[in-house]
């Protein structure tokens, strides 16, 4: 299948292992991803300041994809998904508004019309690859591992909006791991933020948030953890040693994206799925890997 | 900031409780009947004492100034815990986001993190610039070094069309 891709804001300024790992890993899935041109913020970071202005973001980069024709528009990051969902449903429900917000957009030529769908990363692996395609694919079987799965509040709530997962007890992500052959064991705080989005006004608040998850992830005996959130991967990996000062212990443990190790799965090289850029410790998860 | 407090010395302003509820459109604060399921699930409870039941019963009862200007709206993680579990489809999320929005246009005092993702979508159409990113063994690489494609940079014309909506309410 083609597919349009929307990359937000972090992932291509500041996550580019993730990136790499998408780009490196859907093709050989079956999918052909579209850049968009001309795309910008989702929206989702001023939704605290102006509601219209958020609106007008996403409705705009959804026109952007719209207008390639293509049926789908992949959207790995959490936070764009959680932007154009409520997009969606605003301007569905509500004619006026959507010819208020495409009277802004008709300065650029552009219209939103509400045609194309949107696959959060899980979503799309899950139900359009698919686990015998991925299977099939796989060189290397990763039974040694016991993961914990993290999914990103906005990937899985508000579950009014087309989500596909149960936004109290998620399973994407847990069966992705699963079919790779590694463990993916609950936990009680698998459902626990980030804390990424309090950045904005309480950092310290933030990284407490981070790090009371990791430590409890790493007391529980986990090999290390996965995400499919630039902002969650963020902080759990690249600020993995601030955030384990506000909860004064040491942390240890790998984190990366799925699509990285669905790439390791698949015996893709190391340094093709970003693993040198991930600043967690997970030089001692790829030799249990082998 | 209790509500005993300020329904002894403060009057509630039914003026801005519309202004709220026009915001929110579907999610009625009305609905509540403060069984605070969003509060006992909610991260920044336990970390910052954000009570999303007392921010709707606030509301509900119209001390609206009150909570724009208290700064209790921005301690929201916005995790939408309280928006999934209402039963009463109430979504306190969505009125903290109003009321931030509301506070924007008083002009009371907003987090700085929030205003520069403003400025920063104005002069670049992200909240972030391309950085370099420092591997475990502290080498440099962009994006360029890294073969990934030219970032998409947004037009003037998107950037006129931008500052317009946000003048918009």
């Amino acid at each position: 299948m083609r597919t349009a891709v929307f990359w937000g804001c972090v992932i291509p300024n500041a996550q580019y292992a993730y990136e790499l790992s998408v780009r490196e890993v859907l093709p050989r899935l079956g999918v052909e991803l579209v850049d968009l041109e001309d795309v910008s913020c989702c929206g989702t970071p001023i939704m605290s300041v102006n509601m219209n202005a958020f609106l007008y973001l996403a409705a705009r980069n959804l026109a952007i994809a719209e207008k390639t024709g293509l049926k789908t528009l992949l959207v790995p990051c959490s936070g764009c998904r959680l932007s154009f969902s409520e997009a969606m449903h605003y301007l569905r429900r509500d004619e006026k508004l959507q010819e208020k917000i495409n009277s802004l957009l008709k300065d650029e030529g552009l219209e939103y019309t509400g045609t194309i769908r949107m696959r959060f990363i899980t979503d799309l692996l899950c139900n359009v690859v698919k686990k015998e395609y991925i299977q099939k694919l796989t060189k290397k079987t990763l039974n040694e591992l016991k993961l914990a799965s993290h999914y990103g509040c906005h990937a899985i709530r508000p579950s009014s909006i087309e989500r596909t997962d149960d936004p109290e007890n998620p399973r994407n992500l847990d069966d992705l791991i699963g079919w790779l052959g590694a463990r993916s064991e609950a936990y009680p705080e698998k459902l626990d933020c980030c804390g990424s989005l309090l950045l904005w006004s309480h950092h310290d608040a933030a990284f407490t948030f981070a790090g009371l998850k990791l430590k409890a992830i790493q007391d529980r005996g986990f090999d290390g953890v996965v995400v499919t959130c630039p902002a969650c991967h963020m902080m759990f990996d690249e600020r993995q040693k601030a955030v384990a000062s506000t909860v004064g212990s040491k942390l240890d443990l790998p984190v990366l994206y799925y699509t990285q190790l669905l790439g390791l799965a698949m015996g893709i090289e190391e340094e093709k799925l970003g693993l040198h850029l991930n600043r967690s410790p997970v030089d001692k998860l790829l030799e249990k890997i082998g | 900031m209790t509500i005993t407090d300020l329904m002894t010395t403060k009057k509630p302003d039914s003026k801005l409780r519309l202004k709220v509820l026009e915001k929110i459109g579907e999610h009625k604060p009305y609905n509540c009947f403060q069984c605070i399921r969003c509060t006992s699930g909610c991260p920044a409870m336990k970390m910052l004492e954000l009570k999303p039941h007392e921010i709707v019963n606030l509301a509900k009862l119209g001390f609206i100034e009150d909570v724009v200007n208290s700064g209790i709206i921005w301690t929201c993680a916005m995790c939408l815990k309280c928006k999934e579990r209402c039963p009463q489809e109430v979504a306190p999320v969505d009125l903290i986001l109003a009321l931030r929005n509301l506070a924007v246009e008083m002009e009371a005092k907003i987090p700085e993190g929030h205003l520069k993702n403003v400025s920063m979508i104005l002069e670049t159409g992200f909240i972030l610039t391309p950085r370099e990113a420092i591997t475990r063994k502290l080498e440099k690489y962009s994006r360029d070094k890294l073969g990934l494609p030219k970032l998409p940079k947004p037009s003037e014309k998107f950037k006129a069309t931008f500052l317009k909506a946000l003048g918009t309410s």
